[in-house]
């Protein structure tokens, strides 16, 4: 089962605007496209190292 | 001295003159106002001008330079900022309707450092609306102009401070920039703009736009103008969990113009694929000058560049939608409609899209520095494209119509993404309209763009033209 734009967006409580809804299929559609299958970047393992500090927000 | 003369002088200038009491802080306040007032009806880039303090604060600073108390560079300079950087007890709009009502409590950390440093404020810039774009076309206050031409666009989202410093209602300012909107704007409006390293300037009481990729910095005139201001407002703040402890550089000390051995980075599969003819050319021809002042040229490969535009798009968005999200489920009317489409688009992308971009953003990281292992600086342009005429939402990029937005930020995002600094610099004109060359750097090295910057900006041909606007209004 695919959700439509509009109906992932009210299942988030958003009412998309009905003159928004193809202007954002496209550009959804082109982010799409711009990610292509990121072959080549190798993504499995790299560490994004979000950090978290205990204490504080910064190392003192 | 004639106000015309006052108001198109830059900081580097001016302060020599106020320092030997030549010129005095009110009289200079004074000209700007009357000039802001004068532009406004055209330029509108004022949201609101504090015309009675600022004759007051510059008053406050005569005195103390008077009697001998000059603080530096920006003692007694009248600056207007940007409206989403806080000032204590003032409405701050974000030129939005949502906060049109908005008073902090406290000063932004960088407000609190200008104020230190003597700065006499003359009031809030617009922009576009909570900085989620790069028109500046507002539905709640309308368009900034661009003093080059009426007809076009200032750039955005800092809009409001290109424009302003650009036809001399102010003589500073500062911007804020996620995506390219400290830069856009300067480029647009032929000004100098500085994002510095993320983490070097505090982000303390400016509003967010998206927390990993925001910064605030320098819209000046002149790349002296920039490295006297970020002098002032770099610096660590236990209130901004992103800043960092390093060292700040004396910046104006390490501007000398010798650019002799520099290597200069160049990418050609990224940052001169699909650029307009005209800016290309300007870009090109400004690498030359530094060439023939003995910098080399070496080309670099930046593999994760293909997937900038993806993580710089699926961030942003998800950032910027989880910060508006509350608004968005109880007042959306609220909103402009193009800020409201993009915050309806921000709520798509998964946990895991976002994960990702921050993936492919470590490794954008890696390949950036091991480009600058090879080269100290990367130039390209600015922006691959001219400013467009106000109301298009599309470019022309060499005859072909093509997304506004999606291509103005394409040389810019990669900036934010990985925090480098970049700075961007006039380097001439095409059909009437100021070009940006864009220089990046190591992180935490903004004194090696400047200096960059600054010996490319000795030698822009067009370095003295002015807006007619600025001259005659």
């Amino acid at each position: 089962m695919s959700l439509t734009i509009k109906e992932i967006l009210e299942n988030k409580g958003i009412t998309p605007r009905e003159e928004h809804l193809e202007i954002l299929e496209t550009r959804w559609k082109g982010m799409q496209a711009l990610r292509g299958d990121l072959k080549g970047a190798n993504i499995d393992d790299a560490d994004i190292a979000l950090r978290n500090i205990p204490g504080g927000d910064h190392v003192e | 001295m004639l106000s015309k003369e006052l108001v198109a002088k830059s900081v580097e200038e001016l302060a020599p003159l106020i320092e030997n009491k030549s010129i005095s802080p009110v009289e200079l306040t004074e000209a700007i106002l009357d000039h802001a007032d004068a532009t406004e009806e055209k330029i509108n880039a004022y949201m609101e001008m504090y015309r009675k303090e600022a004759i007051e604060g510059a008053k406050k600073a005569e005195e103390e330079i008077v009697n001998g108390n000059y603080r530096g560079m920006y003692h007694g300079i009248p600056m207007a900022i940007k409206d989403n950087v806080y000032f204590k007890d003032k409405v701050s709009t974000m030129s939005s309707k949502i906060h049109k009502d908005f008073v902090s409590a406290h000063d932004a950390t960088v407000i609190a450092k200008l104020r230190n440093a003597g700065v006499v404020f003359t009031g809030k810039l617009s922009m576009h609306e909570y900085a989620w774009g790069i028109t500046n076309n507002n539905p709640h206050y309308g368009a900034v102009k661009n003093p080059w031409n009426l007809e076009k666009i200032p750039g955005g989202s800092s809009g409001g401070s290109g424009a302003a410093v650009a036809v001399g209602s102010t003589v500073a300012s500062l911007g804020t920039d996620t995506a390219g909107s400290i830069r856009i704007p300067s480029s647009a409006c032929g000004i100098v703009g500085l994002k510095q390293t993320h983490g070097r300037v505090s982000k303390y009481g400016v509003y967010p736009l998206a927390w990993s990729l925001d910064h605030v910095g320098p819209m000046t005139k002149t790349v002296k103008d920039a490295a006297g201001l970020l002098q002032i407002i770099a610096g660590f703040d236990k209130n901004d969990p992103t800043t960092v402890d390093v060292p700040v550089d004396n910046y104006l000390e390490k501007i000398t113009g010798d650019v002799k051995d520099l290597v200069i980075g160049v990418n050609e599969e990224y940052f001169f694929n699909e650029v307009d003819d005209g800016i290309e050319k300007l870009v090109r021809a400004g690498i030359q000058t530094l060439v023939n002042q003995g910098a080399k040229v070496k080309e670099v490969k930046i593999p994760m560049l293909q997937y900038a535009e993806w993580a710089e798009l699926v961030t942003s968005l998800s950032e910027a939608s989880a910060i508006h999200h509350s608004d968005m489920l109880t007042r959306p009317d609220d909103f402009g409609h193009d800020i409201r489409m993009l915050f309806e688009l921000g709520e798509l992308p998964s946990a895991v899209d976002y994960l990702q971009a921050q993936q492919i953003r470590r490794q954008l990281k890696q390949d950036f520095q091991k480009a600058f292992e090879e080269v100290d600086v990367l130039m390209m342009p600015t922006l691959p494209i001219l400013p467009n005429d106000i109301g298009d939402d599309w470019a022309n990029l060499n005859g072909k119509k093509v997304d506004l937005i999606d291509n103005i930020i394409r040389f810019t995002g990669p900036g934010n993404l990985t925090g480098l600094p970049a700075l961007s610099v006039p380097c001439g004109f095409s059909e009437g309209l100021p070009v940006g060359l864009q220089i990046m750097g190591r992180a935490f090295d903004e004194a090696t763009i400047l200096n960059t910057g600054y010996a490319l900006e000795q030698t822009n041909p067009m370095k003295n033209k002015k807006p007619d606007l600025l001259l005659n209004a």
